[in-house]
Formats: structure tokens, C-alpha cells, sequence
């Protein structure tokens, strides 16, 4: 068996290897590689930033745990950032297998950010119906949560005063891993009630959501575990995002390398059988 | 720390590393971490979904409220459960029929105006940008969404795909240069997409890498390194009775 063919032939598992050492080694000894801004994320951001004090900023996590990794450091980013800013935050999940994890971090973050429920945040928890309860909140928050996730009455919560229905939100973030998420936010949602809306994702989702993005649909977009760490830099507080970035790169990388080795072999077995 | 986080460590990264022994070969570890990853998110779904809609949006409303309204959707909810029953299946139709008349209602115009309309009207943008104090101009920058170059290529590649699958004509002569065309945009995008995949995917095993490192400290009483170990072995002893078997027979 000649050298091309041997190495199309090779056994997956050490591509496998490679690919897993690729990941592990940069996490384990990281080199800090830059990270560019990009004007997508940079959309949120600034937006965000210009939001005054008291602002309503929903923020709406629809991921469960099999897309936590790409937008759980979403999630801690965009609430650290509200809640630096004094903005009310809203926050409640529309998919019904992520509700524990939604709670898990706006709590984590409220606390480190010395936060008080009901007062500065509210997680109003799951509704089933997935895009029914976004026109249900666009007529009426108090019909589509009477109760946030404690069970405590949503009607005479003080982070609610003033806010009837999704007209009264003045930023709403959908971090999305299917449907419901951003799309359906944006048709039932802002389409209609007319607030600003913002969009993060999981790496697979991005390419879709780019039309929204360039229509104006959106204004902002952080896309996969990369815009996640785009994020952080841009809040100046590293986490697992940034951490991740360097075996990004590396595994990213190696398959460019893997891709161009094959194209070889290929083309040069093809060339030798022709012959 | 408290012991639920170091038996949550212990359970999540054995069945991590369970999972990750399927890139060895298919073994019973594996199908035990898949099944339980199957069983636990149904099982929680099922508990959830029973806790807020029957106990709070269903039970609590008209018992303790009064609110006997409430038993109009859940009458028609329940007409669908009569699918099951083959002589009373045909009162399920008044149910689907209610359910597919209003989402039909409801999300039809609105995505026509966000998916349809909306996107024809950006992809359809003036050529030439009004700028204060210039007057007409074109701009040039292939780095900004919004900049006329990039108008023109979008518009002829929306033109093109388009045309490529309209089948109605056939594609031959200047029609077979725009499908063409048409086909190196989808090669794009496919190719675009396909990158952003295996970044998600790169993404999805970084994390729990990470995790797995984080789960190495002495404070959880290194779960990684020992379920790792154990896991080895498991295969390796799999590997040996699987080879030693066909001898036996």
C-alpha cells in the first residue's frame, strides 16, 4: 500500500487523538492569544452600555444543558454587564429542560454582583407554549407569568414596577440554541411590540441569523463560545470563555491541517491510479 | 464544600468520560450514559411540565381561585388525548383543528412580514448611499455589511440562488451561468456553515475538557483522574474477554 493511500486508510482514533490533545494541551498550559472584536458583538455591547440606569432588560435563556458550553458564558457575561449597569433584569427561559440551569446562573450572578430578587432581578421561571407566551407577554407579563420561579406573586414586585407587557422592555436578549429563540423573539416579539432585541447563539445557529443581523432585525448577534469570549473582553472580566479561546484556535488549526493533508492524498492517489 | 457538588463532580465526569469511551469502540458504559442521558432529561421534562401546568396554571387557578373558565382549553387538551382511544379518535379533529386554525392564524401573517417582506426589502437597498455633505456616493468597503459593493453581491446571489432551483426552465446558455452562480453562493454558505459546526462542536468538547481539568482538584477528590482510570480499565478488560471468547468456543 503506497504512503497516500496508507494515510487515507489511517485508523480514525488517532485523528481523534490528535483532535483531543489539539483541546487539552492549550487549556492546560494557555498562551493568551488576542481576541479581535467584532462589530456583531460589539452591537450588544454598545447598546447595553448606553442603556440609563433602571432600564428593563430582558433576557430570555433558551438553551438547555447540551448547548450550556457555548452560551452559559453568554449568559454570565450579559448579566454581569446589567447588572453593573443598575438595570432591571428580567430573566426567564423558554425551554422548559433548561429552567434549573437558567435559575443556577441568574442567582450565581446576583449574588456575586450582590443583586436582591425582586428588587434589582426577577427569574420568572418557564411557561409552556414556547412563542404563545411572547404574545402573551406582549399583551399582558402578569397573565403569562402571575408567579415567578419562587412562587412569589409577580404583580407588587418592585423590579416590575411599571412594566405591564413587552412594550414597557426597553432591551430584550434571546441567547438561543433552536426554537424557540431568536427568531421567534424577533416574529412575536419585537416585530410586533416593537422593542430593541438583541441575539446570542450557539455556533451552528450563526450562520442563519446573519440575514436578521444585516436587516437591522437584530442589532447585535454573539455568535458560539467566540463571541461569548468577545464578550468578556469587552467587559474586562475573563472567564471560561476567553480560557477556551486558545484551544479554539489550535483544534481549529489541526483540522485545517487534516483537511489539507487529505486533499493531498487524494489528489495524488487519483493522479497514481490515472497513471 | 458541600458534598452535593463532589458527587455531581463524580457523576457528571464519569458519565463524561462514559460517553467519550464510544471513540474507542460502542461498550456498555457508553450505552449506560446514553440511556440515562435520555431517561433524566424526559423524566425532568415530564416533572416540570407536570409541576407548572397542571399544578399551577391548571389545578391551583380552578380549585383555589374559582376560575372555571380554564376548563374550556383544558376540555379541548384533553379531546386530544382521545387519539388513543381508535372509536373516539374522530372527536380529536375538533381539537387539532382549533389548535393548527389559530397558530395558523397567528404566526402566518407574522412571519410573512418578518421572513418574507422584511428580507426582500433589505436585500433590495438603494445602490448609491446618500452622505452628508458628498451627495451620491458609492462605497467600496467588502467589510461592511451595508456598503453598496456588498448590495450588488447580494443581490445577484439571492437573483442566482433563486434561479437555481427554479426547475420550471431549463438551464442551459445564460440560464446555466446564473445557476451556476447560483450554485458557488450555496458552496459558500454551506461552506460557511460547516465551518461555524465545527466550531460549535470544538466549543461543546472544550467545555467539558474544561470541566473535566477543573474536576482533577484534590477538593473534589480528583473524580477525572480516578473515573478515568477505572473507565481504562473497564475497556481493556472488555477488550481482553471479547478476544478471549472465540478461543473458549
Amino acid at each position: 500500500m503506497i504512503f497516500a493511500e496508507r494515510m487515507l486508510k489511517i485508523d480514525r482514533r488517532i485523528i481523534f487523538l490528535v483532535i483531543g490533545l489539539c483541546t487539552l494541551l492549550p487549556l492546560l498550559y494557555p498562551v493568551g492569544l488576542p481576541i479581535k472584536i467584532s462589530p456583531e458583538v460589539r452591537g450588544v455591547y454598545d447598546y447595553i452600555e448606553s442603556l440609563p440606569e433602571g432600564s428593563v432588560f430582558l433576557l430570555s435563556l433558551d438553551f438547555d444543558p447540551a448547548s450550556k458550553p457555548e452560551l452559559h458564558p453568554q449568559s454570565i457575561s450579559l448579566l454581569r454587564h446589567a447588572f453593573r449597569k443598575n438595570l432591571r433584569v428580567v430573566a426567564m427561559t423558554l425551554w422548559v429542560s433548561g429552567t434549573g440551569m437558567a435559575d443556577q446562573v441568574v442567582t450565581q450572578v446576583a449574588r456575586e454582583m450582590g443583586k436582591e430578587n425582586g428588587k434589582d432581578y426577577v427569574f420568572l421561571g418557564w411557561s409552556p407554549g414556547g412563542t404563545a407566551v411572547i404574545m402573551n407577554m406582549g399583551q399582558d407579563l402578569y397573565g403569562a407569568f402571575p408567579a415567578d420561579y419562587n412562587g412569589k406573586p409577580t404583580k407588587g414586585l418592585p423590579v416590575l414596577q411599571g412594566i405591564a407587557n413587552l412594550r414597557d422592555v426597553t432591551y430584550a436578549v434571546s441567547l438561543g440554541a433552536g426554537n424557540p429563540g431568536v427568531e421567534a423573539w424577533y416574529v412575536f416579539g419585537k416585530d410586533k411590540y416593537k422593542f430593541e432585541l438583541g441575539g446570542g447563539c450557539t455556533g451552528v445557529m450563526a450562520p442563519g441569523l446573519y440575514p436578521l443581523l444585516r436587516s437591522g432585525q437584530i442589532n447585535g448577534l454573539i455568535g458560539g463560545l467566540r463571541g461569548a469570549a468577545e464578550y468578556e473582553t469587552l467587559i474586562g472580566q475573563k472567564g471560561k470563555a476567553i480560557a477556551g479561546m486558545d484551544a479554539q484556535s489550535a483544534t481549529h488549526l489541526a483540522i485545517i491541517v487534516l483537511v489539507i493533508l487529505c486533499n493531498l492524498f487524494y489528489f495524488s492517489l487519483r493522479r497514481q491510479s490515472a497513471q | 464544600m458541600p458534598i452535593e457538588t463532589i458527587i455531581g463532580a463524580w457523576v457528571a465526569t464519569g458519565l463524561t468520560l462514559f460517553i467519550f469511551s464510544f471513540l474507542y469502540k460502542d461498550n456498555p458504559l457508553f450505552k449506560l450514559a446514553e440511556n440515562l442521558y435520555v431517561g433524566v432529561s424526559v423524566g425532568y421534562t415530564i416533572v416540570k411540565t407536570y409541576d407548572t401546568v397542571i399544578v399551577h396554571l391548571i389545578w391551583t387557578p380552578i380549585v383555589k381561585n374559582g376560575e372555571w373558565a380554564l376548563l374550556i382549553p383544558v376540555s379541548i387538551g384533553m379531546l386530544m388525548l382521545t387519539r388513543y382511544v381508535p372509536k373516539a379518535a374522530w372527536l380529536s379533529r375538533y381539537a387539532f383543528a382549533f389548535i393548527v386554525g389559530v397558530g395558523s392564524g397567528l404566526a402566518i401573517p407574522r412571519v410573512i412580514s418578518s421572513y418574507i417582506l422584511k428580507q426582500i426589502e433589505d436585500t433590495v437597498r438603494p445602490l448609491l448611499v446618500m452622505v452628508p455633505g458628498e451627495g451620491l456616493s458609492f462605497t467600496w468597503n467588502l467589510l461592511n455589511p451595508a456598503s453598496s459593493l456588498n448590495t450588488i453581491i447580494i443581490l445577484i446571489g439571492v437573483s442566482s440562488v433563486l434561479f437555481y432551483f427554479f426547475f420550471s426552465v431549463e438551464h442551459t446558455g445564460l440560464g446555466k451561468v446564473v445557476a451556476r452562480t447560483g450554485i458557488l453562493f450555496l458552496m459558500i454558505a454551506f461552506g460557511a456553515a460547516f465551518g461555524y459546526t465545527v466550531m460549535a462542536r470544538m466549543s461543546l468538547l472544550i467545555g467539558r475538557l474544561t470541566d473535566l481539568i477543573e474536576f482533577t482538584d484534590l477538593s473534589y477528590g480528583r473524580p477525572s483522574l480516578w473515573l478515568l482510570g477505572l473507565t481504562i480499565l473497564t475497556l481493556v478488560v472488555m477488550s481482553r474477554r471479547a478476544s478471549h471468547k472465540p478461543e473458549e468456543e
